[in-house]
C-alpha cells in the first residue's frame, strides 16, 4: 500500500484527501452516521423512539431524485450557486482536517486560518440563498443569519488566536493545525489547561451557534419564519445545504477536537480514527444534542447579546491568561 | 428611485403569515407590515374553514344539531353541544337530574383539561423547545388516555345529549379516572414549575403581547386572555350553569396581560380543573341521568358557558316544529382576536405567532 500512495502524484494526494479520507466518504459517512445518532438522542431524551439511525442518508436519497424548483422572482445564478459554494467550502475543510495519529493535515501550512474563512461559508451560502430567493422569509432569515454570524465569529477568532499564541509561545503565533497538535501531544492537551479551559468553553458555546441548532437556530426558525432562506429550496439543491451541514457538523466538531483534545492511543492508525470519531461523538452530545433538547429558541437580538457577553467574554480572558502565563 | 427611499423600500415589506404555516394550528392569514424585524401593521384576513353551520342547523332537527354543533370544533367539541344543550332545554323549561349535570361538568372539564395542555405545549413548539412540548403533549397523552376509557373517544367525546348525557361511569371507571387525574396532577403541577421558572420561557414569553385591563373591557375579552390581565371573568362563577354552584374552585387570574401570564392562567386552571373533576368523582350522586324530553315549544332562548378559550353564547329560536328557526352562537376567540392588533403592535416577528398562539385561536369556532 505504502509503495501504491508514494507513486501518487501530489494531485493525486490531495483528491484523495478530499474524496475518501479524511474528506468525502470519510466526513460523509461519519457525519451522516453522527446526525442519526444525534437525531436518536434527542428522541431518547424525549421519550421518543426517533427514526432510525440510517434517516439522514435516506432523505439525502430521496431529496436526491426530486425536483428542484426555482421561484419564478428569484436570481437565477446565486439561487443554484449558493448550495454549492457551502459544499465545497466544507468539502475543502474536511480534506484539510488532521486525524491525530492517523493524519498530520497539510504541513507547514497556516490551515487554521483557511478554517477561519472557509467555515463561515455555509453561512454565507444560507445569505446568498436567502437573498437571491425574493421571499420575504428567505429575506428575513438572511438579515437573522448575517447578525447572529458575527456574533459567533468573535469568540471564534479569540479562541483560535489564544490556541496559536499558546503554541507560538509568544514569539510567532502558530497557525497549523499539524503544530497545534504536535505541540500538544508534547505538552498536555490545551482542554485540561488552565489558561486554555474558557477557550474550550466558548467553543462549546460557539458549536451550537454555528451548526443552527437551539436555540440558535433563528435564521431557519420553523415556527417563525418557516425555515426562512431554505423555504424556496428543494430536491438536490436542498439536499446539497444538507450535505454541507453534515460535513460542517465533523469539521466543526474535528477541529475542536484537535484544538482541546488531540491525545492519541497506542495501536494504530485505525485506532486512532475510531478514537478519534469517539471523541467528536462525545463533544456532539455535549454541545450539540443535550444542548438543543435542553434549550428553546432565542430571539435574535437576545443570540446576539448572549454571544458578545459570555463566549467573547471567555475567550477573551483565556487569551489574557495565554498572554500572562507566557 | 431616489437614493434615499432605496433603504426604506429594502426595509418595508410585507410578510404573510398563513393561511397554513406551521405555527398556526388552523388556517388564518396575517399580512404583516414589516419594518425589518419590527411590525408596524397586522391585517388579519379569515373565512377559509367556512363550512356555513349556522345554515344547516336551521336545517336540521334538534336533535341533529347536537352531533352538528359537536363537530364545530374538536378543541371545544364538548362545549358546544353542552351549550347547544342548554339553550333548547332552557326554551323548552327541560330540568336535568343531578347526576347527568354532575356528568355534564365532568366531561366539560376533562376537555378543558386537555385543550390547555395542548395550548402550552404548542407554546412550547413555537419558541422551539421541542423537548417542552414533547414532555405537555405526553402529558396531555393521560388525558386523551381517559378520554379514550370513559367516552370511548380521544376528541369528540358525544358525551351531551338533550336531557341530559350519553354515558355513564362506574366505580371501576371511577377509580380509574381518580388515578389518572391524581397522576397528571402531579405532572401538571411539575409542568407548572417549569413554565414559571425556564429562562427561555421567561426570555421569550414574559412582557411580549401585552394587554391591559383596559383593552379587557375595551375590546371585550374573555377567558384565559381576560384573566391573564387580571380581570376575574369566568362565567362559571359569575353565572353558574349545571352543578358548577356546588362545586369549589378559584377564578385563576395572572397580573401581566403577556404570553407568559395567559399560559400560566391555563396552566393553573388546568390544576383547578383536575381539582373540581375529582371533587365530582367524590360527590357523584346516584339516580336517573336523564329528563324526560317535552315538545319544544315555539319561543327564543339563549345560554352561555365558559369553553376552555372564554365565553360561550348559544342563541335558539323555534317555532314549535322539530327544526330551529334559528340557531346562533357567539365564540370567545371572535371577541379576543381582536387583541391581535393590540398584542402585535410593534412587535419583533419573532413573537407573531407565539402571541396568535397565546390567544389559542379557535378558528373553527369562529368561521363555522
Amino acid at each position: 500500500m505504502q509503495d501504491l500512495f508514494s507513486s501518487l502524484s501530489l494531485a493525486g494526494w490531495a483528491l484523495f484527501h478530499l474524496l475518501i479520507f479524511p474528506g468525502g466518504l470519510f466526513a460523509l459517512s461519519a457525519g451522516l452516521l453522527f446526525k442519526g445518532l444525534d437525531r436518536k438522542f434527542e428522541a431518547r431524551l424525549q421519550r421518543r423512539v426517533g427514526p432510525p439511525v440510517v434517516q439522514p442518508l435516506l432523505d439525502l436519497v430521496k431529496l436526491a431524485g426530486k425536483e428542484s424548483m426555482l421561484p419564478e422572482t428569484a436570481h437565477r445564478t446565486i439561487f443554484h450557486v449558493a448550495p454549492l459554494l457551502g459544499l465545497v467550502g466544507m468539502a475543502v475543510c474536511a480534506a484539510l482536517l488532521p486525524v491525530p495519529g492517523a493524519y498530520g493535515g497539510l504541513p507547514g501550512m497556516g490551515d487554521m486560518l483557511v478554517y477561519f474563512y472557509l467555515l463561515p461559508l455555509p453561512a454565507v451560502a444560507l445569505i446568498l440563498a436567502g437573498s437571491s430567493s425574493s421571499s420575504p422569509f428567505g429575506a428575513l432569515g438572511f438579515s437573522r443569519e448575517m447578525t447572529i454570524m458575527f456574533a459567533y465569529e468573535i469568540p471564534l477568532l479569540m479562541v483560535i488566536l489564544a490556541v496559536a499564541l499558546k503554541v507560538g509561545q509568544g514569539q510567532a503565533a502558530e497557525f497549523s493545525l499539524g503544530a497545534i497538535v504536535a505541540y500538544q501531544l508534547e505538552n498536555g492537551q490545551f482542554g485540561l489547561h488552565w489558561a486554555l479551559l474558557p477557550a474550550f468553553l466558548a467553543y462549546l458555546a460557539f458549536l451550537p451557534g454555528t451548526m443552527g441548532v437551539p436555540p440558535f437556530d433563528i435564521p431557519e426558525a420553523e415556527t417563525e419564519i418557516v425555515e426562512g432562506p431554505l423555504l424556496e429550496y428543494s430536491g438536490a439543491s436542498l439536499a446539497c445545504f444538507q450535505l454541507a451541514g453534515v460535513l460542517k457538523s465533523i469539521v466543526v466538531l474535528g477541529l475542536g477536537v484537535i484544538l482541546f483534545f488531540p491525545g492519541t492511543v497506542p495501536g494504530g492508525a485505525a485506532l486512532n480514527v475510531i478514537w478519534f470519531l469517539a471523541k467528536c461523538l462525545l463533544l456532539m452530545c455535549v454541545s450539540l444534542t443535550l444542548v438543543k433538547a435542553a434549550c428553546g429558541r432565542f430571539r435574535v437580538e437576545q443570540a446576539f447579546s448572549f454571544y458578545l457577553k459570555y463566549p467573547a467574554g471567555l475567550a477573551a480572558l483565556s487569551l489574557i491568561l495565554v498572554w500572562v502565563s507566557l | 428611485m431616489s437614493e434615499t427611499t432605496a433603504p426604506a423600500a429594502l426595509k418595508h415589506f410585507t410578510l404573510p403569515i398563513g393561511p397554513l404555516h406551521v405555527a398556526l394550528e388552523e388556517p388564518m392569514y396575517f399580512k404583516l407590515d414589516l419594518d425589518g424585524e419590527r411590525v408596524r401593521g397586522v391585517d388579519i384576513t379569515a373565512g377559509h374553514v367556512h363550512r356555513g353551520m349556522e345554515a344547516l342547523a336551521s336545517r336540521r332537527n334538534f336533535f341533529q344539531n347536537v352531533v352538528l354543533t359537536e363537530r364545530v370544533c374538536s378543541l371545544c367539541s364538548n362545549s358546544h353541544p353542552f351549550t347547544y344543550c342548554m339553550a333548547v332545554e332552557n326554551l323548552a323549561g327541560i330540568e336535568i337530574p343531578l347526576r347527568g349535570q354532575y356528568l355534564r361538568v365532568m366531561a366539560e372539564e376533562i376537555k378543558r383539561i386537555a385543550s390547555h395542555l395542548f395550548n402550552v405545549a404548542i407554546m412550547a413548539h413555537v419558541i422551539g423547545y421541542k423537548s417542552l412540548f414533547m414532555h405537555g403533549m405526553q402529558v396531555r397523552e393521560i388525558v386523551q388516555d381517559i378520554k379514550e376509557t370513559i367516552f370511548g373517544n380521544r376528541m369528540d367525546l358525544a358525551a351531551i345529549c338533550l336531557g341530559g348525557v350519553k354515558y355513564d361511569i362506574d366505580s371501576n371507571l371511577l377509580e380509574y379516572a381518580d388515578s389518572n387525574l391524581r397522576r397528571t396532577a402531579a405532572h401538571v403541577q411539575e409542568l407548572i414549575d417549569i413554565y414559571r421558572s425556564d429562562t427561555f420561557i421567561g426570555k421569550r414569553t414574559r412582557g411580549v403581547g401585552v394587554i391591559t385591563p383596559e383593552d379587557v373591557f375595551r375590546l371585550g375579552l374573555v377567558g384565559p386572555v381576560a384573566r391573564s390581565a387580571g380581570v376575574p371573568m369566568d362565567v362559571r362563577r359569575d353565572a353558574p350553569y349545571a352543578v358548577y354552584g356546588n362545586l369549589e374552585f378559584s377564578v385563576i387570574t395572572e397580573r401581566g396581560g403577556d404570553v407568559h401570564s395567559r399560559a400560566m392562567v391555563r396552566l393553573r386552571e388546568v390544576a383547578e380543573s383536575i381539582g373540581i373533576v375529582l371533587q365530582i368523582l367524590r360527590c357523584m350522586p346516584e339516580g336517573e341521568r336523564n329528563a324526560r324530553l317535552s315538545a319544544i315549544p315555539a319561543g327564543e332562548a339563549v345560554a352561555r358557558t365558559e369553553a376552555p378559550r372564554g365565553e360561550l353564547f348559544y342563541y335558539v329560536r323555534a317555532d314549535g316544529s322539530d327544526v330551529p328557526l334559528r340557531l346562533k352562537w357567539r365564540v370567545p376567540s371572535y371577541l379576543n382576536w381582536e387583541a391581535l392588533a393590540v398584542m402585535m403592535k410593534d412587535c419583533a416577528v419573532a413573537d407573531v405567532t407565539l402571541i396568535v398562539n397565546s390567544i389559542d385561536p379557535c378558528i373553527s369556532c369562529t368561521e363555522r
